[in-house]
């Protein structure tokens, strides 16, 4: 072991000098030197010491693994899928998205950030394999009729309690993932939507989605569709073009905008509980308890680990931050929601993890921690990997993102009454429902989630297209400044990435650090660099 | 001659594993050289994708509402 330990060790020695974070300690360079120019290709892979190199390779070789499957299990209809969806094509770019995200990344954060983008992964491109095996628009398949097509801010554990049909968040392959992976594909679906009148200062989220129902990009399955007014108004839009477009019987489930309010949840509970009515209507089954008892206590003990894994956020000594802690959260809670055993399994493993770094007093990311933020930020933090880049260029720790504050009630896995409440509690905390729209009091949250996490710094992404958010950004740097905080505002078009660049967005912290805090970068070679061509 | 089945059986078995270390490392070593140079996006990004993108510009889509 010993002997293993002095062989790596000099080896690490030997080959140090491509290790892009040792070259910018030592005045040499650093990660931007690896990449051609605009493109976001790297010349080569991250040298990150033979242990860490090898992990991640084999990480590499995993999700290659899962990717063969997903082709392997449905070889035909990936391949239409391919040819027919514009979107399929962008997920070729995961494995450079993976690349990006763990950036920087060693020891115990890699081994965490790994296991949880496999689960995402594996979940991703099962998915993908059933979509596209039983999209009528590809020929169908043996279980298109079973299938129960819902937008995706709604969560897929209440339509669990459905037996035998299988609830597929519609947005969530062709739009709500594929926007973090790719930078130009929403575009060319907002281009398409506003080629037809829709003004270009609405959200470019909700742009895209229309734009992908009006070029025939979502797939289609079920008999109906539950569409939603979640998570805001320009949302009730892009659900009604999709119902048009779509033209399926659909129930709009229509929740409680001041949900934080006791009638809001009689309302909204109402609206899910006439949803479920719908259901079984249209397809002749029964709503059956135990069964959505059975994956209620998989969310129930995913948000139980979640609430232990927030103890360890507060202190110095969590190896899970940043992107691998928010991207893992919002596809667990918004894609996996209780229905994929493996996130509970992976959930085990990193808490014992975590745990055991609690007690080694374990600094992550060789202690180069200089503060430790909060992230009011969606999808455009994703694409822009701007987590790990404000670590690897300022220190800059995401301690949690907003996405992590979604809906962690427990649901009543004994009493239907009180489980039906719970359920609806936690769908109305959906991913940007709670926090940018239903009250001024759930933007305002940000500061008492700064502080409970020991924060000194809030990053605040400011969606120019927002209208739920136009207007605060002066009354927020006033409460920071009266509160305490670093606070940066980082203004941004969410997914489309032509109106405010990714160069943009770091410019903002970039002022701040450099003007205000008169701070040095940990790593110069990525203050200022141009990645508009990168996906 | 039940010491000779017994070595030729060892042989047999040496000259599995050998032949199972041979193509591990040969995967090892063709994998881990993709992985480090990146081969495969570069690939996807250079040559793939520009195709694919050629074929999605060339799609008729009935985009009536």
């Amino acid at each position: 072991m010993k002997l293993t330990d002095k062989l790596v060790g000099a080896v690490d020695k030997k080959l140090r000098r491509f290790d892009p974070i040792w070259r910018a300690e030592n005045g040499l360079g650093g990660q931007r030197d690896r990449y051609y120019d605009k493109t976001g290709v790297a010349k080569w892979r991250e040298w990150r010491g033979v242990r860490d190199t090898l992990y991640d390779y084999s990480q590499w070789l995993n999700n290659i693994v899962s990717m063969v499957q997903m082709v392997g299990s449905a070889p035909i209809p990936c391949l239409k899928g391919f040819w027919e969806y514009r979107w399929m094509g962008s997920y070729l770019g995961t494995f450079m998205f993976i690349d990006r995200l763990f950036e920087g990344y060693r020891g115990t954060e890699l081994r965490i950030a790994h296991m949880n983008m496999h689960a995402i992964v594996q979940n991703l491109t099962k998915k993908i394999a059933f979509v596209l095996s039983n999209d009528q628009r590809l020929g169908g398949g043996p279980y298109t009729d079973k299938c129960i097509p819902h937008d995706e801010t709604i969560t897929q554990l209440f339509l669990k309690g459905f037996k035998d049909l299988y609830p597929v968040p519609m947005q969530t392959l062709p739009e709500f993932i594929i926007c973090d992976i790719d930078q130009h594909i929403e575009p060319y679906y907002i281009d398409v939507a506003e080629s037809f009148g829709l003004p270009a200062d609405v959200c470019s989220r909700c742009a895209a989605e229309t734009g992908v129902a009006l070029d025939d990009a979502l797939p289609i399955l079920g008999k109906v569709m539950l569409s939603t007014n979640m998570p805001c108004n320009a949302s009730e839009a892009t659900s009604m073009f999709q119902r048009r477009r779509i033209g399926k019987p659909d129930f709009p489930i229509t929740l409680a905008m001041q949900h934080q309010k006791p009638e809001g949840l009689v309302y909204s509970r109402e609206m899910l509980e006439r949803a479920i009515a719908f259901v079984e209507e249209h397809y002749g089954v029964k709503y059956d308890w135990e069964e959505l008892f059975k994956y209620a206590r998989l969310m129930n003990e995913q948000n139980t680990i979640e609430l232990e894994k927030w103890d360890y956020f507060k202190t110095p000594y969590s190896p899970l931050s940043g992107i691998a802690e928010s991207l893992y959260k919002l596809f667990e809670w918004q894609s996996a929601n209780g229905t994929d055993p493996y996130f509970n399994k992976v959930d085990r493993k990193v808490i014992k993890i975590m745990r055991k770094a609690y007690e080694d007093k374990y600094v992550p990311f060789g202690g180069r921690t200089r503060h430790r933020a909060f992230l009011w930020g969606p999808s455009a933090v994703y694409y822009t990997d701007f987590p790990t880049w404000t670590q690897n260029c300022w220190g800059i720790t995401i301690v949690l993102n907003m996405d992590s504050t979604m809906g962690y009630n427990m649901i009543d896995t004994s009493d239907t009454d009180k489980a039906m409440d719970d359920l609806t509690a936690l769908t109305q905390r959906a991913c940007m429902r709670h926090h940018a729209v239903g009250g001024w009091e759930n933007i305002n949250a940000v500061w008492d989630w700064a502080r409970a996490f020991n924060c000194d710094m809030v990053l605040m992404n400011d969606n120019i297209a927002c209208k739920g958010m136009l207007g605060v950004h002066a009354m927020m740097e006033e409460q920071a400044r009266d509160l305490g905080f670093h606070f940066i505002f980082i203004e941004h078009d969410l997914e489309d990435s032509r109106t405010v660049s990714r160069q943009d967005m770091r410019k903002c912290v970039n002022n701040y650090m450099s003007v205000v805090l008169n701070e040095k970068p940990l790593d110069p070679t990525i203050v200022e660099f141009d990645d508009s061509e990168a996906y | 001659m039940k010491a000779k089945t017994v070595c030729k059986a060892l042989r047999l078995i040496g000259s599995l594993l050998g032949k199972l270390c041979l193509v591990a490392l040969i995967f090892f070593v063709v994998t881990f050289g993709i992985y480090i140079t990146n081969a495969e996006n570069k690939l996807i990004y250079y040559v793939i994708r520009p195709f694919l993108n050629k074929h999605y510009d060339s799609q008729v889509r009935d985009r009536k509402i």
